[in-house]
């Protein structure tokens, strides 16, 4: 656990979450933690993998191993993963990221054992088959078309990763890339699977109404018996930051322009990512914060802003977003913009606006501590990417820590006009 | 036979995992207990106690949203989202920049907004803030300003929220959707407003909507949290102080006209490579006897991953990424609709399995395994909705909203368990009319008019 030094001495009134920590002998990192609310649990398995591990011409194969796994086990028949769970009360359901894979069951607590079989049958063996990489290709494609192509502004991620890094595998984007995807064949598959899927590779959070003893002997139970993988990792080379502003103009089938501006920030958990977040606050966070009264209050420019900071394994992006009000010119947008960040910069920042951020903070932080699902899956979370577990209790001061010259010095190393991506949308 | 590769498991943790754990015993479930009372002036105050976090949330709802822009006109239609949304934008003694800076320094939030039946302001906080948030809250609900400035910048907003708001295709097709379902009726305004309701707007009409609706006979206060139901009434008796007004007028129910048939209504959509669409007719209101069984229902076609309609279309068809059928019941009237998502060439093919799965709810008695499954899901997932005490305040509101009874979801379980194949059925074919559907797209219109023709007459609403 970090230290903190007298001056940022902080307080909060938030209640602890208790918790408890394993390994299995095979690799297999447990987490454990007892909640009386209600009698439900929620188990959530995340493998340390993602799109950033994928090879440059097999894009899209973490998020497709996600659809997959759903399909076919060894002992479970094929597409009864679901009604099996649903049956016996529970849902589920899953996420991929750039950097890890996530799946989580909900049911009651009584039904714990059928989680952890469901689950641990996913590790027992490669049992994925042709007819469900087929029919889940096309589901992937709709999904693609659902969020990326027939939405507006859908392909911003795309645009601006690709343009954001030009070597690692954060330039790709998660859903990958359909050609890919429509040329994967079933042994691209099971090696993705041989190679990922392993007790060694994944983390299993169980938050709910458990007992600890019975809990861990079941996990040794349905796990214990796993054989670890033989770690095969994808080397990851980071990215240099780009050495110029690097602009494009987009066209979309939508109304308004979009103004979007990306810089590029170390990776989640380090100082400049937590001062960071504290800005980003201060330029986002409710109808007090700064852009929304340069942008929307007092100049009338925008429809719609926001600003958001996504914190990777291995990098962070902070982003800018905008949509114009009709009539109104998009650059007059970013000059604003680029002056909300310039007075950052310069560190005309109140010490009651850093505290107001650390207030909402707090807030949010025992607000999300209510519900078992996001309790479990930030175990996870914390697990793959911190080996640190006691940041369930005491990430929120990290954030409360940040001080006024942390934000003024964060703000110039890394808001540069000259390494950023700008990406303008207009009106097809 | 088993798949098993044994190299991936130890030799001596083979055992046999074909087989289904035992579960067991059940707990019990329990519906938190809340306090609730009327005070003297009318108002509906509900109590939700809980220690846990020191977090406490209000909710203040007023009986009348959306439906009740009616009684200005079709010419104002969007009168009560405007309203609502300037609720926040200042006060007698507060500037809208006042209101933001106070909330958002205590680390709170205030949202305001209405749907068809209710306007709805809500807070949260830490417990310790509570006083200043509560006292905030009271200022917007009882001395809102509707300054012509704050209105000015609202509709600018609006008009440009609703361009944007149309370049999607889901918008699109329910906008269509509603408009046909709950035609001549008030559920049928569009409650954002259209380009010229908007502009009609002056700020005369927000401050009527607001004498007209904003009393304590039409207001329900929930608090939920870390305070006792003193501590909360002692709050609104001392800092929530309404001016003597005449008892609140109901609301008339004016219910849509019948239509037979199935109709298409197709909205082109420049450039889309993908269909949205919503297919269904009028359903029930929220206190209709039937709904618990229609939850089933529901669930069973279309209501969560492994319903009838999502594992046809996504699981054994790959048509689309998703699908979903819903009731969405309010307070004098419903609709029933399916929605998805699908590839042009796909389009008429994804309406026919979803009225041949209508269809078959109709005509065959569903099987005793597959409904108990339902069944199970529905109870089995329940508790997760009673997790924060904030959801919890949510489900008590709406059973006060609509008339329910406070015992509600105490029976909630026993009553779905009690749910039989025979009510299925005739639930079935009292409620879904698969012969009476409008079906709503928002797409590529040439390369998907010709094959949706088979459904019925077809109309282009923006040719």
């Amino acid at each position: 656990m970090r230290k903190y030094s007298a001056a940022v001495k902080i307080k909060t009134d938030i209640p602890s979450v208790e918790f408890r920590e394993f390994t299995l002998d095979n690799g297999l990192k447990i987490i454990l933690s007892r909640t009386r609310d209600i009698p439900m649990v929620a188990v959530n398995t995340t493998f340390h993998v993602g799109s950033k591990d994928e090879d440059d011409d097999k894009t899209g194969m973490a998020h497709l191993l996600e659809h997959l796994m759903f399909e076919d086990s060894p002992n479970i028949p094929h597409g009864k993963f679901d009604e099996i769970l649903n049956k016996n009360g529970g849902d589920s359901n899953a996420y991929t990221s750039w950097d890890s894979t996530g799946y989580y069951i909900a049911l009651p607590s009584n039904k714990l054992e059928t989680a952890f079989w469901l689950d641990s049958d996913r590790l027992t063996g490669f049992g994925i088959t042709d007819e469900s990489l087929r029919i889940q290709k096309d589901v992937i494609f709709e999904e693609k078309l659902l969020y990326v192509d027939n939405s507006p502004y859908g392909t911003v991620e795309e645009e601006s990763s690709k343009r954001l890094f030009t070597e690692c595998g954060y330039r790709n984007p998660v859903i990958g890339n359909m050609d890919h995807l429509m040329n994967v064949t079933l042994s691209d598959v099971r090696n993705f699977y041989e190679k990922y899927y392993s007790p060694d590779n994944a983390v299993i959070s169980v938050v709910g109404d458990i007992d600890y003893n019975r809990t861990l002997k079941l996990i040794d139970k349905y796990y214990g018996g796993l054989i670890p993988g033989i770690s095969l990792r994808k080397e990851f080379k980071n990215d240099n930051y780009p050495d110029s502003e690097i602009r494009a103009e987009l066209k979309d089938n939508v109304h308004l322009a979009g103004k979007f501006i990306f810089y590029r920030l170390p990776e989640m958990g380090t100082k400049d990512y937590y001062s960071m977040s504290i800005i980003n606050g201060i330029l986002s966070d409710g109808e007090s914060s700064r852009l929304f009264k340069e942008l929307e209050y007092n100049n009338e420019l925008v429809n719609e802003y926001d600003s958001n900071l996504y914190g990777m394994e291995k990098a962070s992006i902070f982003a800018v977003s905008a949509l114009v009000l009709k009539g109104k010119d998009p650059d007059t947008v970013e000059e604003k913009i680029d002056n909300v960040l310039e007075d950052i910069k310069n560190g005309n920042i109140a010490e009651n606006e850093i505290l107001k951020i650390k207030n909402r903070i707090e807030t949010y932080f025992s607000a999300k501590k209510q519900s078992i699902i996001s309790l479990s899956e930030k175990f996870s979370y914390l697990k793959t990417f911190y080996n640190n577990t006691d940041k369930i209790n005491f990430e929120v001061l990290d954030y409360l820590s940040v001080s006024k010259n942390d934000i003024i010095e964060t703000a110039g190393k890394y808001l540069d006009r000259n390494k950023r991506v700008v990406l303008n949308y207009k009106p097809n | 036979m088993s798949k098993v590769k044994i190299a991936t498991l130890r030799p001596d943790s083979v055992f046999d995992r074909t087989k289904p754990p035992k579960s067991g015993k059940p707990k019990d479930v329990n519906f938190p207990d809340f306090f609730e009372t009327v005070t003297d002036n009318g108002i509906n105050v509900v109590v939700i106690e809980d220690r846990k976090f020191p977090l406490v949330s209000s909710r203040f709802i007023f009986k009348s949203g959306s439906y009740s822009d009616h009684l200005w006109g079709k010419k104002y239609e969007g009168l009560s989202s405007v309203t609502s949304e300037l609720l926040e934008k200042g006060t007698a003694q507060r500037t809208a920049t006042d209101i933001a800076d106070e909330i958002d320094f205590l680390g709170a939030t205030l949202s305001t907004g209405c749907d068809y039946d209710a306007t709805y302001i809500s807070t949260y906080s830490l417990r310790k803030h509570f006083d200043s948030v509560f006292e905030i809250a009271a200022d917007v609900i009882l001395n809102p300003a509707f300054m012509e400035t704050e209105l000015k910048r609202v509709k600018e907003q609006r008009l440009n929220s609703l361009l944007s708001m149309s370049d999607d295709g889901d918008y699109l097709s329910e906008k269509i959707f509603r408009a046909e379902v709950y035609k001549n009726s008030p559920y049928a305004l569009q409650s954002e407003g259209t380009e010229e309701s908007i502009s009609n707007i002056n700020s005369k009409l927000p401050a009527e909507f607001f004498s007209k609706f904003f009393r304590p006979d039409n207001l329900i206060i929930a608090m939920v949290g870390d305070i006792s139901p003193e501590e909360a009434l002692q709050k609104i008796n001392s800092s929530l102080i309404f001016p003597v007004r005449e008892k609140t007028v109901p609301a008339e129910i004016i219910l849509p006209e019948k239509k037979t048939g199935c109709r298409v209504f197709l909205h082109n959509k420049k450039g889309a490579v993908q269909s949205s669409l919503k297919v269904g007719h009028i359903g029930i209101k929220r206190n209709n006897p039937d709904f618990v069984i229609l939850n089933v229902l529901n669930t069973l076609l279309g209501g969560y991953f492994t319903s009838r309609i999502n594992k046809n279309l996504r699981e054994e068809k790959g048509y689309t990424y998703g699908s979903r059928s819903s009731f969405n019941c309010q307070r004098f009237s419903g609709d029933f609709s399916v929605s998805t998502e699908v590839k042009n060439e796909v389009t008429a093919d994804t309406i026919s399995e979803i009225l041949k799965e209508i269809k078959m709810l109709r005509n065959k008695e569903v099987g005793k395994t597959e409904l108990k499954n339902v069944k199970n899901y529905i109870t089995g997932i329940f508790p997760l909705q009673l997790e924060t005490p904030n959801a919890i305040a949510q489900k008590v509101l709406n059973l006060k909203l609509n008339n329910l009874p406070s015992d509600y979801y105490n029976k909630f379980i026993n009553e779905i368990n009690s749910v039989t194949p025979v009510q299925i059925i005739e639930a079935a074919n009292k409620y879904l009319h698969p012969d009476d559907m409008i079906i709503s797209v928002a797409g590529n219109v040439s390369e998907i008019k010709d094959s949706l023709k088979q459904f019925g007459e077809t109309v282009v609403v923006n040719e």
